[in-house]
Parts: structure tokens; C-alpha cells; sequence
């Protein structure tokens, strides 16, 4: 491409970016949510229109209308009539009159009132502002009119185009979201009393924002039957916005395809780990919040009011750290007694040709697939005859003895993928083989063999069915049984079963992540899953 | 590799001897339990009287409850498994490619997998609660919906639940066994495809589904087993309420034993299950077995 066409082209996409700048600013001066607020209601029972009884409650309602007129109110007086036949079969009916206003605000309405959908707004707004200072500057840079300084930085100045555009865009559905929370939510909770901590600075910005000054009393009462709707007139700034970001990716790339993809990857995994992370985010907050607000429906944040440290020193009266212990005791007693029979097992597969080899690989292929729930009541009977139920010592040999089989199966790999001339070396000097599996395979096989163990601690810290069933007394309960004494059958403190879960989930999450690499290359030989 | 010598060709199955024996107490030993018992009379307090041939079976098999079970183990094992697998491999592609915060992204999937079943299904027991549940709270919150949804309506819904969590916790083994398999594809091959003037579906059916289905095949077949073998989940959510109308076979064979005391059909519906699994595992061991000789 010659300097001559490109330089063309920037200037129309910059072009294209300052006009849908200017687009965006004009949809901001449409309407775009129109309040109807009641401010007074009066209700006149046992009368037929046109009768004494309502001419006179007509005549008090209009003068109480051209009061809130002379105010500076644009106020509408409507009334519905309901009509009613009492026991005695004569009819009459209820008047109901009403001063309500309508309000039609534009998007820069918002700007400065206090309100968040202002603070969002004008973060929007600075947004479009920049990118196209920013798109504006990095033409001017390639054209080398643009002081010495920020010539180089040409290439940066458009990406933050397109950002600032793009984070623009994502502001609208915020914005609109923020309206619906502000005003449906938030309103309704307020006005039927459900929530009343913060009501009256609430209701004061609403009233400023939609009354100005001229209100000078409590709004609150013209509040209560506030409705409203959002026109699409906001929405369609979506439009403008999104030319900004492809004119800006066009400044910046030259092309547009291959950026929208790579758009549409990041947007994917943004989703995916936002649905992956949820469930975290929930235990977060739920763990930190107080009894009250973990059971209330009318709750108004996404974070908790207050972190409620307390209950962390609240489950730690209630045993967890003792379940706590009993879990790392498990998972390491479980682990150390799989390795001391596993690498054994595995190096004999590894390093030695014997009679019946691929029996018992066999075997340990199968022993993969028993899971111990489907042979609880079996276990449960063994347990019992080996004196072995409620027992530690019992549940580390049964995690261990239903882990042997991934034991083997991966350190098998790790020791057949290393060669066996280090090993015949040391024999030579005089090892025998114990010393040889202990000074020169072990050490090499080290990752693999911490793999293994950090995956069979996992494994057993999880278990959950056998423990179960085995352990009766709360002395001996792993933490994954222990948090199940929060959720009894009427109550569930979900606050405390929250935080014991939190600790019982960060160190293994945590380990997991640090064999992750590992573990992807050891995956499909050895089939492995918690 | 040392060759067999004569003389002390005992030391492999030394070296052998501390796994088969923990695997032999703790393993074989249940199986031979549940066996003995699953044919034996069995009264409600456990006492172990004599051979009755398949009378627990037949008493099985004529509970009310147990095609409804059946049933839904079917279907808990085919969505959780078909849907898992699914999204997991699509998953895998994406991390496949090379992006900014490629490795945040992995470590994020990696989270359910290492989170304790019952801590899972309790976080989402709490998610989908009507009254107050965080589902409900988010959304009013965001302004997505006006009114309070109730996620639990009927025991189909919370079934659907219960299948979504189990597809949740399944997505990051498949998604890593799948990425495994990933690795090891050369990449000259797309160029090579791509030479040829292959498009982006016939280079995904051509070239990398052919390629991965060894990993697909070991991933599907072990989560088959696990998935059929999962009991916190359904345990923790509904308990198989109402009436075993959401139960598979492992949690209502656990309440058949523990709760209702019924232990003859319990052990013969271990020994039911126990069988259905040894076919799973056969088959895995042949495709396994085939992939060592292959290479």
C-alpha cells in the first residue's frame, strides 16, 4: 500500500470516529427515560360523577394542582372511577384523583446529580473524549505533525482509541442497568419500607434530580408511586460507539477481520471465566456477610455491608480447625502410605520383566474404576471386623489403597521416561538397588513424584462419602464432613458453612495450580480425576 | 531393564508386595463383601444370615423406585458426560491459542476441579435458593430481572440443576485431558492445510478430531465411571427428594442402606452397580491397552 492510500484511509476512519462522536453526543439529547411520578392522590368514596361529593373533591384537588403549578410543578390531575354495589344493591362509586408529573429527561440530565448512573455517564463520556484525542493525535503523528515527544508513541495512541471506545461501549448496558437498580430496585425496597437505611439521601438526590430546587419539601411522598421506562434512544449510542471501535481498530491495523475475532476470543473467555468464578465470588461474599444479610431477600449489594470478620473466629469455636487438622492428617497419612507402596510398585513395572507384569498392570487399570462409594457397604463391614471405623488411621489407608492405582500409573511414566544408565552407573560403584533408587532415580523423578503427591493430598482432603459414613465421632471429622454441621435440617448458618469452605478450598486450589503444567502431560496416559 | 535371573526371581513381586497388599485389604477385599453379601439374607440390624440366591436382586429390581432410578442414572451419565465433553473440548480450542492471559484463563478453569464436590454443590445449593438465594440477588441487583425467579419450581428443575453442576465440575478435566492432546499436534500440518486451501471446519474435523481422540476417548470412558460413581452432588441438593424422584443408583443405594435399612437390595444394588461399571472399565482397559501397543 502506498503512503499516499493509507494516509487516505486513516483520514477517513478518523473522520468516521469524530462523526460518531458527535452521534453518540446527539442521542444523548433525546429523551431517554421518561419518569411519571404521583405526587398526590385523593380518594373520594360513595359518590357518582358530576354529583356534590365530587365536584367538591374536584375542586379541592385543582386547587392543590395549581398550588404545585405555582411551584413550578408540570403537573396533570387524572382520576379513574371504580364503581361498587354495596349488601343493600344500590351502587356507588370511589373517585380516585391524581396530580401526577411526567418527566422526560435526556442523557445529559444525569450529568452531576449524584446519582451512579452520573458517575458512570460522565466516565463515558470522558471515554469518547479521549479516544478521540487519542485516534486524533496518533494520525497527526504519522503525518509528523505532532511534537517530537509523542511521535513514537503513534502505535499507542491509536490502541487507547480503540480501548477508550471500547470501554465506552460497555458503559451503556452498565449505565442502563445502573437506572433500572436505581430506580425500580432501590425505589420499590424504600418506599414499601423493606429497607430503610439510606432512604432519606436517596430520596434527596432522586428529588433533586427529578424536581430540581423547586420541590423544597420532602419528596418522598411524590416518590413512592414513581415509575419509569427507558427509551431505546440510549441503547442506539451502542451503534456510534461500535463505529468508534472499528474505525479506531482500522487506524490501527489497517484491517478490521482479524481484530473482530480475535474480539470475539477475548469475549469468550472473558464469559467462561466469569461463570468459572461465580461460584468463588459467592462464597467470598457469602462467607463475610452477616447471618441477616446471607438470609435476606431484599439484600441491595453485590458486596457484603460490612465484612464480618467475626465469623471466621466463630467457626473456630465450633471445631474447624480441628477438622481442619484431621483433613491434613488424612490427605498426608493417605499420601505417605501411597507413596511408600507405590514407588516400589512402580519402579518394578518401570525397571524389571517378571511373569504376571501385565496382569497387574491390568488390574491397576481396573482398581482405577472402583470408586469406594459403590462399595461403601463393603467397606463400612471390613472397616468394623478391622476395628478400623471412626478412625483417622482408617480413612488415611482407604484414600491411600483407592489412589494406588493413579500412584502407580504416573510414577510408572515418570520413571520409564527417565533412562536407566544413571542408575546401572551407581550400580556399578557399588549401590545395590535400594541406593540407586534412592540417590539417583528419586531426585530426577522429582517433579513427577511431587505431582503424584499433591494429587493424591487433593484427592483425600476432597473426599467427602466415605468420611461420611465412617466417622461418627466429631473429633475425627475431616473438614468436608465438618461443614456439613452447619446446614442442619430447618437452618442453615451459610455464613459459617461459607467460611470453613473458604478455608478448606484456598490450599488446595492453590496446590492444584502449582502441578496444573504437570499434570497435563501425565493426563491421558494415566487417567486422573478428584 | 534387568533381565529375569533365576535365582532371585522373587524380587519384582518383593517390590510389588506393600501395593498389593493395601490393594488387597482395602480394595479386593469389599468387592469379595458386597459380593457374599448381595447373595446372603440380611436383617434389618445387620446380622448376616445364610444363601438365599437372587432373592435381593429380584427384591431390587421390584422396588417402586427403581426404574425411575435407573432412569435417571441414564440420563445423569449421558448429559453430564455428552454436555461436559462438549463444552470442555470447545474450551480446550480456545486455550489452545495463544492470547494475553492465556495462563490466568487456565488456572481459572482449573478451580472447580480442585474445589471438594460437597463445598460445590453446597456453594450452588445456596445460588439457586428462591427466598434468597446470590442467583437472585445478582440479577435484581443488575437490574436483569424485576422479580425474584424461582430456580428450584419442581424436581425435574432441580434435576437440570443438579446435571449442570455435575457438567461444571466435569468441564476441566476433559478441557485439560483435551489440551494434551493438543500439544502434541504438529503444527506444519495446518500450514500444510492451509496450503492446500483448507477452511477452519475442515481442518478442525480433518485434522484435529482425529488427532485428540485418544485423549477423547480416555477422557469420556473415566468420566463415564466418575460420573455414574457421583454421589455429593445429588446428595447435597436434594437427597433424592422428593420420593427417589432425583436419586441415581449410588445415592439410593446409599439410602436404601443407611436410612431405610433395606440392606439385601442395597448390596445387590451395589453388586448391579459394580457390574455396569466392570463393563465401563473393560472397555476403557481395551482402548487403553490398544494406545500403549500403538505406541
Amino acid at each position: 500500500m502506498t503512503p499516499d492510500v493509507t494516509r487516505s484511509r486513516n483520514r477517513t476512519a478518523l473522520r468516521l470516529l469524530i462523526a460518531a462522536a458527535v452521534a453518540v453526543c446527539v442521542l444523548l439529547s433525546l429523551t431517554c427515560t421518561v419518569f411519571r411520578a404521583g405526587i398526590y392522590t385523593k380518594k373520594s368514596a360513595n359518590t357518582a360523577v358530576g354529583d356534590e361529593k365530587y365536584l367538591a373533591a374536584r375542586a379541592e384537588v385543582d386547587t392543590v394542582a395549581e398550588e404545585y403549578r405555582t411551584k413550578g410543578f408540570d403537573v396533570a390531575v387524572s382520576e379513574t372511577v371504580t364503581e361498587r354495589t354495596n349488601s343493600k344493591g344500590e351502587t356507588s362509586s370511589l373517585v380516585t384523583f391524581s396530580i401526577s408529573q411526567e418527566l422526560e429527561k435526556n442523557g445529559w440530565s444525569f450529568l452531576g446529580t449524584g446519582l451512579p448512573s452520573s458517575v458512570i455517564l460522565t466516565v463515558l463520556l470522558s471515554c469518547v473524549l479521549l479516544s478521540v484525542a487519542c485516534a486524533a493525535a496518533g494520525v497527526l503523528g504519522s503525518m509528523g505533525e505532532l511534537p517530537r515527544y509523542l511521535g513514537p508513541r503513534e502505535k499507542i495512541l491509536r490502541s487507547a482509541a480503540g480501548l477508550f471506545a471500547l470501554i465506552a461501549l460497555l458503559l451503556v448496558p452498565v449505565f442502563v442497568m445502573s437506572n433500572t437498580v436505581i430506580f425500580s430496585r432501590k425505589l420499590g425496597l424504600y418506599s414499601a419500607g423493606t429497607v430503610t437505611e439510606g432512604a432519606e439521601a436517596f430520596y434527596r438526590k432522586v428529588g433533586d434530580y427529578l424536581f430540581g430546587n423547586a420541590a423544597g419539601t420532602d419528596p418522598s411522598g411524590a416518590l413512592k408511586g414513581l415509575t419509569f421506562r427507558n427509551t431505546p434512544a440510549f441503547w442506539l449510542t451502542m451503534i456510534p460507539l461500535f463505529a468508534m471501535v472499528l474505525a479506531a481498530v482500522q487506524l490501527r491495523h489497517g484491517t478490521i477481520g482479524n481484530t473482530l475475532l480475535r474480539g470475539l476470543l477475548y469475549a469468550f473467555v472473558l464469559l467462561v471465566s466469569v461463570v468459572f468464578l461465580y461460584p468463588y465470588y459467592v462464597m467470598l461474599v457469602s462467607a463475610f456477610r452477616s447471618n441477616a444479610e446471607t438470609n435476606d431477600m431484599y439484600f441491595l449489594h453485590l458486596l457484603p455491608t460490612k465484612w464480618v470478620w467475626s465469623n471466621l473466629t466463630d467457626i473456630v469455636k465450633r471445631g474447624v480447625p480441628r477438622y481442619l487438622l484431621n483433613s491434613a492428617m488424612i490427605a498426608g497419612g493417605a499420601t505417605l502410605i501411597a507413596m511408600l507402596c507405590g514407588i516400589p510398585a512402580a519402579y518394578a513395572m518401570a525397571r524389571m520383566n517378571f511373569k504376571g507384569k501385565n496382569a497387574f498392570l491390568g488390574f491397576v487399570i481396573m482398581s482405577q474404576m472402583f470408586s469406594p462409594v459403590v462399595l461403601l457397604i463393603g467397606i463400612v463391614q471390613l472397616m468394623s471386623t478391622l476395628k478400623l471405623n471412626d478412625s483417622i488411621l482408617g480413612l488415611m489407608f482407604i484414600n491411600a489403597a483407592f489412589n494406588q492405582a493413579f500412584a502407580i500409573w504416573l510414577l510408572r511414566g515418570t520413571f520409564v521416561s527417565i533412562s536407566p544408565e544413571m542408575e546401572q552407573a551407581a550400580k556399578i560403584d557399588g549401590c545395590n538397588t535400594v541406593q540407586s533408587l534412592l540417590r539417583v532415580l528419586l531426585p530426577m523423578a522429582a517433579p513427577g513424584i511431587v505431582t503424584t503427591l499433591i494429587f493424591i493430598f487433593i484427592n483425600a482432603w476432597n473426599e467427602y462419602t466415605i468420611s461420611t459414613v465412617l466417622i461418627s465421632t466429631a473429633g475425627n471429622r475431616p473438614i468436608t464432613v465438618g461443614i456439613t454441621q452447619f446446614s442442619s435440617f430447618n437452618m442453615i448458618e451459610w455464613q459459617y458453612l461459607f467460611a470453613a469452605s473458604l478455608l478448606a478450598t484456598i490450599p488446595v486450589v492453590i496446590l492444584f495450580m502449582c502441578i496444573e503444567k504437570h499434570l497435563v502431560s501425565g493426563l491421558t496416559s494415566g487417567g486422573v480425576k478428584g | 531393564m534387568n533381565t529375569l535371573n533365576n535365582k532371585r526371581w522373587w524380587e519384582p513381586y518383593l517390590w510389588l508386595l506393600p501395593s498389593i497388599v493395601l490393594m488387597a485389604i482395602f480394595v479386593v477385599f469389599p468387592i469379595a463383601i458386597v459380593f457374599r453379601l448381595s447373595f446372603s439374607e440380611i436383617s434389618k440390624s445387620g446380622i448376616v444370615g445364610g444363601f438365599i440366591g437372587f432373592r435381593n436382586f429380584k427384591e431390587a429390581i421390584g422396588l417402586p423406585a427403581f426404574k425411575t432410578v435407573m432412569i435417571n442414572t441414564f440420563w445423569w451419565v449421558l448429559s453430564v458426560v455428552g454436555l461436559s465433553t462438549l463444552i470442555g473440548f470447545a474450551l480446550a480450542l480456545v486455550l489452545n491459542k495463544k492470547f494475553h492471559g492465556r495462563k490466568i484463563a487456565r488456572a481459572i478453569v482449573v478451580f472447580p476441579w480442585a474445589t471438594s464436590l460437597v463445598i460445590q454443590a453446597s456453594v450452588w445449593n445456596y445460588i439457586i435458593k428462591y427466598e434468597y438465594g446470590n442467583l437472585n440477588n445478582v440479577l435484581l441487583n443488575l437490574g436483569i430481572i424485576k422479580q425474584a425467579v424461582n430456580w428450584r419450581s419442581s424436581y425435574q428443575v432441580e434435576f437440570i440443576w443438579e446435571c449442570w453442576v455435575g457438567i461444571f465440575v466435569t468441564i476441566p478435566f476433559v478441557t485439560f485431558c483435551v489440551l494434551s492432546g493438543l500439544q502434541s499436534i504438529d503444527g506444519t500440518l495446518y500450514e500444510a492445510a492451509t496450503v492446500d486451501g483448507a477452511g477452519g471446519w475442515a481442518k478442525l474435523w480433518k485434522i484435529t478430531l482425529p488427532l485428540v481422540r485418544p485423549s477423547l476417548t480416555v477422557s469420556t470412558v473415566l468420566n463415564i465411571i466418575y460420573v455414574f460413581n457421583s454421589f455429593p452432588i445429588i446428595y447435597t441438593m436434594t437427597k433424592g427428594a422428593p420420593a427417589n424422584k432425583t436419586d441415581t443408583l449410588i445415592t439410593y443405594l446409599y439410602m436404601l442402606n443407611f436410612y431405610d435399612r433395606k440392606k439385601g437390595p442395597a448390596t445387590a444394588l451395589s453388586v448391579i452397580g459394580f457390574v455396569i461399571l466392570c463393563i465401563c472399565a473393560g472397555i476403557y482397559m481395551i482402548t487403553v491397552m490398544r494406545k500403549e501397543d500403538d505406541t
